[in-house]
């Protein structure tokens, strides 16, 4: 196999002639707004992601808050019943598409192509492209609170036929679900083109050495959700058509009295959503996965196991989706073999949480900041698991569904699963990305507040569902022997909020101001943490070979022979014309512009404005096309800086 | 491919850049349409399951296909497969003639097959009065099929546009007139041509089926369209003639063929979608 | 780069390799419009319902298979292509036959005014007077 990764460039670069049309000049700026709005680099489109994602996260966590602050007595009046709908929808929606599934692609973008040694990922415009989809869905189903429409309120599962024009309200043209509806859709593309990047990314480019088995594991959870995502998303993508031609062209998917079945949309929504809850928590897993290692000093324990696991779930992941309706008399049947198939899914999961206690086992524990919350998510997760458990009974199930029982079950798998892990890898990888390094004692009081505050609010509801409290329901009456419980989870919810605040604040502060730190602070295993850091644009000044699981710990332990043949790569690259880099376009960000003025036009019944917008996509995907891959070359000299071809001058290669 | 790459020594079945020596492109594509095959499937179940139970009322589904049509449609879908597969075999090899025509061949196939579906749309909905809201039947029917529908008119836009790039000048920015300005005349006369052929084929089959129908007064009540058409094929007859080195090569092949397999996949899909939604209905 | 390291033999088994090809392709495609051609005058035969059913569907797996592997060219490709669809292909159709498994299960049949099987009546006998 050849050492060298070798570009399909073919040797012209994308120099702007005064012949060619300016259109399509590339924009190269390095720094200021046009280069994030025009970056191909993954690093930036992470950076992105990541920065959306945290915003989304604290709109939700207000959605959330104002809930508890309407549960927190009986028969409260701070919000009307409508109002409260509409908190529940986008709190969810909010939560699941615009938290946690971003927050989750800022690691992929930022952290995957390090880890397995590559430059950028396989389609870098189309990297970007799916970005700035993503925020166009965001804004689509955030627009309802700004107008008359009002956010949706159906759900964040949509269920028909509530959401059946029927139901919208009757005073002009009540778009909120339809803007649901196309929100989901343009998130669904984005996601979708953003995974299938990915797969072809991890599968393809990786750097020579790189066998399957030496990925680390958060590579192998991002491949196996990139799966997940590309073959989830068409399930929901032909609900949410047909609920639409319902709800635009009179079509009868769901019109009970022309012999639509609404117990459909129920089907192919959740062949959708239960691959979407591993979606949100395989990522996660793979963060813990590094996490555990590095401050156990000890190798991950059982990592092939760890892999076919996390398969296996993403395969049994498509075999449950009814163990959501197990109350809509599907029939003993398949009652039973759905209740099966979820106790069978228990199985890979315990086996992960054996092997992370086994990678702990001996090991020499490190207590930093992401540790405590890698530890803490080891335990969240388990007991969201146990009363995941618990459901997969569909007798007992009977009593538990649509009562708060399964609101803690989630948010324990959610919150004390996805969400420590991914303000584990937060911390984690901060001095990777800033160069700088989070307080410890702050971090861990934030560790602990939010401990505290999300066990507090959450804990109760396993005894409130089991006593009977029924979810998405705005009030209560006060003699249901629900108000301690409901009161306690307000404060505690409080507290989560004091906790993020704190957590937040850290974060900022560390990013301006926080304690620089050198490379590799923890003594890290994998690739990430043998570049500079925050990371040169190139990533790697030459690119690595691969000889174990763990490769910068194998670099680190075999230092002459990787230098040696570290001097002969880079001999190698020079003699290839340097180092190729892809070209920034402003196209990606143009067509999802053109995206979501369409879809707002639709949204609208404005059917003329649609077709024209949909004409200016078509455009810019043709100019799009027109201007070609693009790519030049940088030279590096030997520190790893970037010589300025005019003036054979190094520049400093990072910040 | 490096510049010092000569053709023919392109080996079409492996990429050595990539860990796997498959192309980006190719997997991105196979990929794709694992994906689509859960769309697709997701869709199809959506009709199926409505079939199992038809509603009171439902419209009879035999009196209101025509299988001759469907089966023609499906013929043509066949043959336009086997254009497309020959035109990756041409660029493979360096001819860019014969993939031309084979582009050509292909779209044109798949545009008798679209102006079918429109044909079959219209009869429907005005002779059958089976519409989209108007059963259940008619939802799925023209949900199930108009989406194939649709992904085969991105197919031919798609290979409208390769057949458009395969015209690139070898030293395009010496040309006299620019090519990205020839690039766009060439799409818009083909969008007229596409546009004006359809309707006239179309609004032909409708009027063939009626007891008055006189060539004489069709070209006359249609003068218009079929004119405009006549001249849209003559401009591409005469953009088509354009000869002189083009910057069109093996090292291309990997698009054609990555368009290959989508339009492929177009067509397996009918594949199923025509036994299932008609031919089931008559055993 | 293919120029120093691909192997001669690979490139002149293409371009053989390729020759042949062509007339692979248009073999297929004639017995794919054989195969349809049989598809369309079965449905007019006197034969059983099951019989037909599953000539069809073999008929038209052996047409799908066809297509993937000789024009899609998945026969000469790199395995894993065939990997990757077929995770797509396998898991769409497991999902299709659970779904048709699960409508047409006794306990999901549709009942209500909209259908032509039980109408239930809840009113009581004394304000029944004339069918809905």
């Amino acid at each position: 196999m050849e050492a060298i990764v070798k570009s399909n460039f073919i040797g012209k670069d994308a120099v702007a002639r005064t012949e060619r049309p300016a259109i399509f000049t590339r924009p190269t700026a390095k720094t200021g707004l046009v280069s994030w709005l025009t970056t191909v680099d993954h690093k930036k489109v992470g950076l992105l992601y990541g920065i959306s994602s945290l915003f989304f996260f604290l709109v939700g966590g207000a959605e959330a808050l104002l809930i508890r602050l309407q549960l927190a007595v009986p028969n409260n009046t701070l919000l009307s019943a409508q109002v409260y709908n509409e908190l529940f929808t986008m709190h969810a929606t909010t939560m699941i598409f615009l938290a946690v599934m971003p927050l989750s692609a800022a690691f992929f973008n930022y952290i995957m192509p390090l880890q397995i040694g590559a430059r950028d990922v396989a389609f870098p415009r189309l990297n970007g492209f799916a970005f700035w989809v993503f925020l166009a869905g965001a804004i689509i189903l955030n627009v309802g609170w700004f107008v008359r429409s009002g956010a949706p309120d159906i759900g964040w599962f949509g269920y028909a036929p509530l959401t059946s024009k029927a139901y919208s309200n009757t005073f002009t043209a009540d778009m909120s679900t339809d803007l649901w509806i196309m929100g989901l859709q343009i998130l669904g593309v984005s996601s979708v083109i953003g995974s299938l990047n990915f797969i072809v990314t991890i599968i393809n480019m990786r750097a020579p050495g790189m066998t399957m088995m030496r990925l680390p594991v958060f590579v192998w959870m991002t491949l196996i959700t990139a799966f997940l995502i590309v073959l989830s998303f068409p399930a929901i993508t032909i609900a949410l058509i047909a609920l639409m031609m319902d709800r635009s062209f009179g079509a009868n998917f769901f019109e009970v009295s022309n012999g639509g079945l609404p117990i459909l949309w129920q089907h192919l929504f959740w062949v959708f959503g239960h691959p979407e809850v591993y979606i949100l928590i395989l990522p996660a897993m793979g963060i813990i996965s590094e996490i555990l290692p590095t401050f156990s000093r000890k190798p991950l324990f059982g990592y092939p196991i760890i892999v076919f696991s996390g398969a296996v779930i993403g395969l049994l992941g498509f075999g449950v989706w009814s163990h959501h309706m197990f109350t809509t008399g599907m029939g003993a049947v398949a009652t039973a073999a759905f209740s099966l198939a979820t106790m069978a899914i228990a199985v890979p999961t315990g086996v992960k949480i054996f092997n992370w206690i086994g990678t702990l086992w001996g090991g020499q524990l490190q207590m930093r900041t992401p540790m405590m919350f890698a530890l803490g998510f080891v335990w969240m997760f388990m007991m969201g698991g146990f009363s995941g458990i618990m459901h997969s009974a569909a007798p007992a199930d009977a009593q538990q569904q649509d009562s708060y029982f399964v609101v803690a079950h989630f948010h324990y798998v959610l919150i004390g699963g996805s969400i420590f892990a991914l303000l584990a890898g937060i911390h984690y990888w901060f001095p990777l990305i800033f160069g700088r390094k989070v307080s410890e004692v702050w971090g861990k009081l934030s560790f602990w507040v939010i401990f505290v505050g999300f066990n507090v609010t959450f804990f109760p509801m396993h005894f409130l569902g089991l006593n009977g409290m029924p979810r998405r329901t705005f009030t209560y009456d006060g003699n249901m022997g629900w108000n301690s419980a409901n009161l306690i989870a307000t404060i505690g919810a409080m507290i989560l909020g004091v906790g993020m605040a704190v957590y937040f604040a850290v974060m900022v502060y560390t990013y301006f101001k926080g304690q620089k730190i050198g490379r590799d602070p923890w003594n890290g295993r994998t690739l990430e943490w043998s570049i500079p850091n925050p990371p040169p644009e190139y990533n790697f000044a030459v690119l690595p070979t691969v000889h174990a699981r763990d490769a910068f710990w194998y670099e680190k332990h075999h230092q002459d022979e990787i230098a040696q043949e570290k001097a002969a790569q880079a001999q190698a690259e020079q003699a290839h014309g340097g180092v190729h880099m892809p070209s920034q376009s402003w196209f990606p960000i143009m067509t999802a512009m053109a995206m979501l003025a369409g879809s707002l036009f639709f949204t609208n019944h404005n059917f003329l404005g649609a077709i024209c917008a949909g004409v200016a996509v078509l455009a810019f995907i043709y100019l799009w096309a027109w201007e070609g891959p693009g790519g030049y070359h940088l030279h590096l000299d030997k520190d790893g800086n970037i010589i300025d071809e005019k003036s054979g001058s190094s520049q400093g290669a990072s910040h | 491919m490096s510049s010092h790459a000569a053709p023919g020594h392109i080996d079409h079945h492996h990429d050595a850049t990539t860990s796997t020596g498959i192309p980006n492109k190719k997997l991105f594509m196979w990929t794709f349409l694992a994906s689509d095959c859960m769309f697709f499937g997701a869709l199809i179940s959506m009709h199926v399951i409505y079939r199992i139970h038809p509603p009171a009322g439902s419209p009879d589904p035999k009196s209101i296909f025509s299988i001759e049509l469907t089966s023609f449609s499906t013929f043509i879908l066949l043959m336009s497969s086997l254009l497309m597969a020959l035109a990756v075999n041409s660029i493979q090899k360096g001819k860019i003639r014969s993939t031309r025509n084979n582009l050509l061949g292909t779209i044109f196939f798949g545009l008798i097959f679209l102006a079918c579906q429109v044909y079959e749309f219209e009869h429907f909905v005005h002779d059958r009065n089976l519409t989209l809201s108007n059963s259940l039947f008619g939802s799925t029917f023209y949900t199930l099929t108009g989406t194939h529908g649709c992904h085969v008119a991105i197919g031919v836009v798609w290979l409208v546009l390769m057949y458009i790039r395969t015209f690139k000048p070898e030293n395009a920015d010496g040309s006299r007139t620019p090519w990205f300005i020839m690039s766009i005349v060439h799409l818009l006369v083909f969008t007229v041509a596409i546009v004006l052929g359809v309707h006239v084929i179309v609004e032909l089959g409708h009027e063939v089926q009626k007891a008055n129908f006189g060539v004489g007064a069709f070209l006359k009540a249609y003068a218009l369209p079929s004119i405009g058409f006549l001249v849209a094929l003559a401009g591409l007859y005469g953009l088509g003639r354009r000869s002189g080195p083009v910057d069109f090569n093996e090292s291309h092949a990997i698009d054609v063929e990555s368009m290959g397999i989508y339009w492929h996949f177009v067509d397996i899909v009918w594949i199923i979608i025509f036994p299932v939604v008609y031919l089931l209905e008559y055993i | 780069m293919s120029a120093s390291t691909a192997e001669p033999a690979s490139g002149s088994h293409d371009s053989s390799h390729g020759q042949s090809k062509f007339h692979v392709f248009v073999q297929v495609a004639m017995l794919l419009a054989v195969i349809t051609g049989v598809e369309i005058v079965i449905i007019y035969l006197p034969l059983p319902y099951l019989v037909v059913f599953v000539t069809l569907a073999l008929l038209s797996l052996v047409k799908f298979m066809f297509v993937i592997f000789i024009f899609m060219h998945l026969k000469w490709d790199k395995f894993f292509c065939t990997v990757m669809f077929f995770i797509g292909l396998v898991l769409a159709s497991g999902t299709v036959l659970a779904l048709h498994a699960l409508f047409a299960a006794k306990d999901s049949k549709p009942v209500g005014p909209a259908y032509e099987s039980v109408q239930l009546d809840f009113r009581d006998a004394s304000s029944r007077s004339v069918a809905a």
